[in-house]
Parts: structure tokens; sequence; C-alpha cells
């Protein structure tokens, strides 16, 4: 494990090296505190306003830096051939993927630890409340980011940089729509078309599983067994899109 | 061959560029063996499969066919790697790490000891001459720097087997000799150096063995002296008078310049070149043997490869 850690630290280096993350996370940072103002010009409560808006800030920011700094950190990776020198020393090149993945992970982590502190410390001085759930919110944004950088992952070693990019947006946008697919399943006429989206469907994940931003907001009850699926839902998809990524890297002839 | 450090055998490796590409045949029976402690040269043109077999050794591609032994182990196992430096082709580095960091780097993706990593670090920089530019990013580093510093991360973990893919190409005659002089250190502490080259005299100059690699295939294997006193021997003659018409052994070249000829021909006998000088009524000015060079060797496969 220990060339794991070096490849994952390495690649967590890189990131916070290059300016481009900066630049996401201080546009986070801004989004979350500017809540504050949305929470001013919109009706309602402004501390639930400021949450919601908070929260769906830091899941986009996260999805943007895992998105982005995958395809940067992995296909500059291969790309600039600084692999070679990588896979020429006694590592796997499960070892590799796995690296990768974890430094990516932590990036994204860092900048939800990051923000997740900027709106409690909003809300804190908004609304003098130190609201806990926000970090329980902040965790299964977490989870939806592991199941995102796996395919991020995957996608980079599996086609060029940009359109890997594409892809892994993608299965945020219809991982967020999976409820909407299944009805359209029951609703559309042809039986292959049905047979088509029930397959996306499966295939894709659903991400709306990590979403509690409407039980955190609004302090509604939480089912435990939900996050308990979520969990094992997020452990299942990474370790199955993992192995893929690790599965087409495997034999790959690296030029 | 006693104790082989490297043994390639009957390697073969095709690329298939792509749907409407033809296939590329680049390794097409690729067989070799690197005995222990030889400076051991791969010598061919671009394009000739050295940087494949390279690879395929360091499993960075996968020949379609073959065996490739590291100190008798099969080359894709962890410990035939540890065995390995390995220094790529125009050194390929990340521009955000300090040189002492990606030694740092490639010593934890080694196993290497943490307590005396940085001992070593400082070792192998000093071995490189790059103790004064470690702890600036690499990003900054001129050509010479970086060639230094991956033959430096090369050395790290003191391997058996030092590969090394155009270690001298782009430097100056000064960092040539450096490098130069860095082979021949490992070579005398008993590591195995392999490394390819397009440059000639590097490989007269230091090599004990060396392969002509050209289109796939070693075209010729043996030390420098072996592969040039094994070709045929060339002469080169000037006479009074023209060229003359009746020379029965052909002719590799010719020029007549104010009223005295000179010739190069190709023959093992000296003295009935001679003769048929004289029978031809030519009067021989000189008569020199023409070392074959191993420029002429290679091109000598190169052309006939081509052909």
């Amino acid at each position: 494990m220990r060339a794991v850690w070096a490849i994952a630290a390495n690649t967590f280096r890189e990131a916070v090296r290059d300016r481009i993350l900066y630049l996401f996370i201080g546009f986070a940072v801004v989004m979350v505190v500017s809540s504050k103002l949305f929470g001013m010009l919109t009706v309602g409560d402004e501390t639930k306003i400021i949450k919601d808006i908070g929260l769906a800030a830091m899941q986009f920011f996260s999805m943007l830096i895992a998105v982005m700094m995958s395809m940067i950190l992995i296909s500059r990776e291969v790309d600039s051939r600084t692999v070679f020198n990588i896979l020429a020393k006694p590592v796997r090149r499960w070892q590799f993927i796995l690296g990768k993945y974890l430094g990516l992970v932590s990036i994204v982590a860092a900048n939800l630890v990051l923000t997740t502190v900027v709106l409690m410390l909003t809300v804190r001085v908004v609304a003098g409340e130190v609201d806990l759930m926000l970090l329980f919110a902040a965790a299964m944004t977490m989870l939806e980011m592991l199941v995102l950088a796996a395919f991020a992952t995957l996608f980079a070693v599996l086609t060029r940089p940009i359109l890997g990019s594409l892809m892994t947006l993608a299965v945020f946008v219809v991982g967020h729509m999976s409820a909407d697919l299944w009805l359209l399943t029951r609703q559309l006429p042809g039986a292959l078309t049905r047979a088509v989206i029930a397959v996306v469907y499966y295939l894709l994940p659903n991400l709306e599983r990590f979403n509690f931003r409407t039980e955190v907001v609004h302090h509604l009850p939480i089912s435990g067994a939900a996050v308990g699926w979520a969990v094992l839902y997020a452990v299942a998809f990474v370790v199955v899109i993992l192995s893929l990524a690790n599965l087409r890297f495997r034999g790959k002839d690296l030029k | 061959m006693a104790d082989i450090q490297l043994s390639v055998r009957d390697l073969q490796k095709t690329f298939h560029p792509g749907l409407f590409e033809a296939s590329i045949e680049v390794l097409k029976g690729l067989s070799f063996e690197v005995a222990r402690g030889e400076i051991f040269g791969f010598l061919g043109p671009n394009g000739a499969g050295k940087t494949t077999t390279i690879k395929a050794i360091n499993e960075i591609i996968y020949p379609d066919a073959g065996e490739i032994l590291v100190c008798g182990l099969p080359h894709t196992s962890l410990e035939a790697k540890r065995r390995i430096g390995f220094m790529s082709e125009s050194p390929y580095i990340y521009r955000h790490l300090t040189g002492r960091e990606y030694l740092r780097f490639s010593g934890e993706l080694l196993g290497l000891d943490r307590t005396g990593l940085a001992d070593r670090i400082a070792q192998v920089l000093d071995q490189v001459g790059m103790s004064g530019g470690a702890e600036r990013t690499m990003g900054t580093y001129s050509k010479g720097m970086l060639q230094r510093v991956a033959l430096a991360q090369a050395l790290l973990g003191e391997p058996e087997l030092l590969i090394l893919d155009e270690p001298m190409s782009g430097l100056d005659p000064v960092g040539r000799r450096a490098v130069r002089d860095i082979i021949l250190d490992q070579a005398a502490s008993g590591v195995t150096v392999f490394f390819s080259t397009h440059i000639i005299p590097d490989v007269e100059m230091i090599c004990d063995r060396v392969a002509i690699i050209v289109d796939g295939r070693v075209q010729a294997i043996g030390s420098v002296s072996e592969l040039v006193s094994d070709e045929a021997k060339t002469y080169e003659a000037t006479f009074v008078g023209a060229v003359p018409s009746d020379l029965r052994t052909p002719l590799e070249a010719s020029h007549v310049a104010s009223g005295a000829s000179w010739v190069r021909v190709a023959t093992e006998n000296r003295e009935s070149l001679i003769h048929e000088l004289g029978d031809c009524g030519a009067q021989v000015e000189s008569l020199d043997p023409v070392r074959t060079t191993l420029e002429d060797l290679l091109m000598r496969h190169y052309e006939e490869a081509g052909s």
C-alpha cells in the first residue's frame, strides 16, 4: 500500500500546487458566503435558504473539481509520460489507479471540509446557530463525490480528457434524474425504448440517494436505513467502477 | 554465456493504431542476452524498435509474443522490477516537484527504507552532480539537469540492471561526458548497463558489447572489434593514370583528378589486388586498408533491411 499512498500524496501535492484548484475553491467559497445575499433577496426563512444554497454550491463545485482535476491529474500523467517512471518501478497498475483515485478524492475532501467550515461560520454569523447536520450533509456529498470520482477515473483511462469530462458530467446530470428515468420507463410506449432506458437506469448511479439536503435544511427526520443503503450503494459503485478502470488500464500499451 | 542479467527471446510486437489504419509490426522476433557487469549498447536508427523493446522490458507496453527475463525472473514480477533502474528517453518529469521531492517519491515507489532514504537521495544527487539544484522545482531545470535527476532516480534503488533509453541524446559535450562517466562508474561497481542509442561514438567508447537493431530485428551482435573485424576488408588505392577498365574486382568508389586515380575496392585478398592492378598497368602509389566503422556496418544493415 506504500506505493498507493505515495501516488495519492503526489497527486494531492500536484493539485495543491495547481492554480486551477484555487480558482474552483475560491468560487465555491464565494458562492457559499453569497448565499447570505440570496437569503436576503428571497422570501422565506433566510437561514434555510443560506443552508440550501450553500449545500448546493458545495455539491456543484465538488463535482466540478472531481471532473476537472481527474482529467488534469490522470490524463496528464499518461500524456506527459511521467507514468512510465511509476510503472517501471515495483508498482502494479491497480496501485496506480487506486493511488490516483485516492489523491483525487482527497482533493475533493479538502474542498468539502473548507466549504463546510465556511458555510457553518456563515450560518453561525447570520442565525447564531451551530448546525452539526451540515456536517452530515457534507459527508453525504462526499459519498456522492466518491462515486463520481470513480467514474471520472474510469473515463480518464478510457478516453481523451475533454470527452471524459463530458461523460463524467453526464453521469452527474443523469444520476440526479434517475427517478425521472424510472418514471419514463413506465410511460413510454415502445418496449425496446423502455428496455434501453431501464438499462441506463440500472447502469448509472442514482445520485439522489446521497441527497439529504431537504432533510438537513428543514430538520426532517433521517432514516438510518437510507443512510446505510447510501453508504453501501457508494461502496459498491466505487468498487465496480474502479475495477473496470483497472481492467481497462491493466492491458493498455502506453506510448 | 554465464550469469545472464537480461534475456530477451523472440520478442514480437505489432501496434494497431486504429480501425482504418494499417498495423505496424515493430518487433519481429527480437532476441539477445546481456551478461552481468557488461555495458551493452542497443544501437539502431530511429524507428528500429529500441524504445519499444525497452518499454516492453519495463512493462509499459505488452509484447504479443516472446519472453523477457530479468536476473532469471519474469520481467513482470515485482522482484525483477526492484532490480531494474530505468531512465526513459527525454526525461518525463513532474514540473511541480523539486528534484529532491521527486527522488523521495521515487524512493517511496521503490519501497526503500524511510530512515535511510534522505541519505541515499543525498548520495545519488552527489553522484550525478545535482546537489546544488535539488531544491528547485523541476519545471525550471535545463535539459542537462533533467537528465541528471532522471539518472539519479534510476540509481536510487541500487539496481543490478540499469536500463537507459537514449541517455545522452540532446546533451551538450559536457553533459554527455558526465553521463558516460556515470555509466562507466556503475559498470565498474558491478552494475549491468543496457542502453539504447543512435549515437555511434558513445557505443564505440564505452560498450563491451553491442546489438545492432534494424527493422525490429537484431542484425548483428558482439563486441565492437568483433563486429568490425567480421566485415570484409576494403582497400583504397591511388595510382597514376586512369582507372583501369579491365579491373575484375568491383569498385565501391572511384575518383580521377590531375592524372591520378583513387579507387575503393572491397576484397579480402590484398596481394591479389596488387597483382591485378599491376596486370592492368596501374602504377600503384599507395594501397591502404580501410577499417570498416560501426557506422558503415549500421548503414549496411539499414540499407539491406530497406531493400
